[in-house]
């Protein structure tokens, strides 16, 4: 028991953002996540607030929320805000992301995740490939990392069953900013969980 | 060591805190790669009309199709429900194996002959998925919509229909082309058919959605809670969810 708890403190050591994930070990890193968080999710002691608060630890270190941020409202956009929005904006997006996550964990029962495959696209971008295994049925989660500018690798985004987690939002975003003022969209994410209801 | 387990947390929060907010990035290769599908060049003629479908979809399954599988759950145990979805998934052996031979992927439709024979028989008429779980011979989901793709016929415009949902021109076009080899059909100009009319038709039809519902509620419940605009969520869902399986 001591053992398995050494083991876990030592890949939350290794989560840490200021030791940068070096290319090579993305596999490994990222096998060791998921197990942790595997393990978390499997533990019925823990209750759902601790346990979520336990897994956006070790998803902090590798997702680069102000990236995902930016992408999801799009390059033009994003640049027309003052600084103190884009930092607003970030926040809610992020805390939409992690509520939208928590939600899900009501579903999780007792899937396994395996890393299939490591795909490099381009010079800063590499793809992961991972199955989750639910009652038989397989379905295909990618993690997108990119070098940021500390070498490190980052997630940017998530293609869940083909479905990029971003572009989700983003289309949403542009819909929303095409009729109404960036206030209103800030306003709808303070509410997640309830899709504004149509006029 | 709860404490020490709270101390690492606590400075994985920290570091992570500090991202925000510090950089900005200006990479075109970002841009270009959640540009190519963007919103303002997407073509969306019927977006109007669309939206009002999607609201009356969601009408309908919120205070129609939701309580009527639920209630259906309730003197249903799962198990049966199970059972008649797979006995259904069996009929439309079908619909998947031309499919799959028109898109030349003939060991799929080997495999798809295989599980119709063996869950036909072994299984009951299909009840039980004897092909899948006990020799791991999985279904090859095709429809005439991702043969066309295959093909590379384009998506054409998003087309919201009533009651089935999000789906664009070509994938209508190929919605009616699987009509006549769906087997619950009423088609007078078919040779076979499995069923009498087109009442019967229906209501088989909606006895498979209601029971198919009833096993996804919590699911679809919990995937609708991402929504912040219902139909721009579900479109683009839609849209790359079909892309995705037509590129497999």
């Amino acid at each position: 028991m001591k053992r398995i708890l050494a083991l876990l403190m030592l890949t939350l050591l290794g989560s840490h953002p200021l030791l940068a994930i070096e290319e090579r070990d993305i596999s490994t890193f990222m096998q060791n996540n998921i197990d942790l968080a595997t393990t978390i999710l499997r533990d019925k002691k823990i209750q759902k607030p601790e346990k979520s608060e336990k897994l956006f630890a070790i998803f902090d270190s590798i997702f680069d929320y102000t990236l995902m941020a930016q992408l999801a409202l799009g390059g033009k956009q994003w640049a027309s805000l003052s600084a103190s929005k884009q930092t607003e904006f970030t926040k809610l997006f992020e805390q939409k992301l992690k509520v939208s996550y928590m939600e899900k964990l009501d579903l999780y029962t007792d899937e396994k995740i395996v890393i299939k495959n490591l795909e490099k696209i381009k010079d800063a971008r590499i793809h992961l490939t991972t199955h989750l295994m639910k009652n038989s049925e397989v379905y295909e989660i990618i993690y997108k990392f990119y070098k940021d500018k500390n070498n490190s690798w980052m997630i940017y985004d998530v293609d869940i069953l083909g479905v990029s987690i971003i572009q989700t939002y983003r289309t949403q975003f542009a819909d929303i900013l095409a009729k109404e003022p960036f206030e209103t969209l800030l306003e709808k994410l303070k509410q997640p969980d309830e899709p504004a209801p149509k006029k | 060591m709860r404490l020490i387990l709270a101390c690492l947390l606590s400075f994985s929060l920290i570091f992570a805190s500090e991202y925000i907010g510090t950089t900005s990035y200006s990479n075109d290769d970002f841009e270009a790669e959640f540009t190519t599908k963007n919103d303002a060049n997407l073509f969306d003629p019927l977006s109007g009309y669309n939206e009002i479908m999607t609201t009356f979809n969601d009408n309908f399954y919120e205070y129609l199709l939701r309580p009527t599988a639920q209630g259906y759950a309730y003197v249903m145990p799962q198990m049966a429900r199970n059972g008649i979805a797979n006995f259904f998934d069996n009929l439309f052996f079908p619909i998947r194996f031309v499919n799959n031979l028109l898109q030349l992927k003939f060991y799929n439709g080997w495999e798809e002959t295989e599980r119709f024979v063996l869950n036909s028989t072994m299984g009951i008429l299909g009840f039980r998925d004897v092909a899948g779980e006990e020799l791991g011979i999985k279904a090859h989901d095709e429809d005439l919509g991702q043969t066309l793709g295959h093909y590379g016929v384009g998506s054409g415009f998003h087309v919201v229909l009533p009651f089935f949902g999000p789906s664009n021109v070509r994938d209508i076009a190929g919605l009616a082309g699987d009509m006549w080899l769906n087997p619950i059909n009423y088609i007078e100009a078919r040779d076979a058919n499995l069923l009498d009319s087109t009442e019967e038709s229906l209501a088989t039809t909606a006895f498979y959605t209601i029971n198919k519902t009833s096993l996804h509620v919590k699911e679809y419940d919990n995937f609708k809670k991402d929504a912040i605009e219902l139909y721009p969520f579900l479109r683009n869902f839609y849209e790359s969810r079909r892309n995705k399986l037509i590129s497999e």
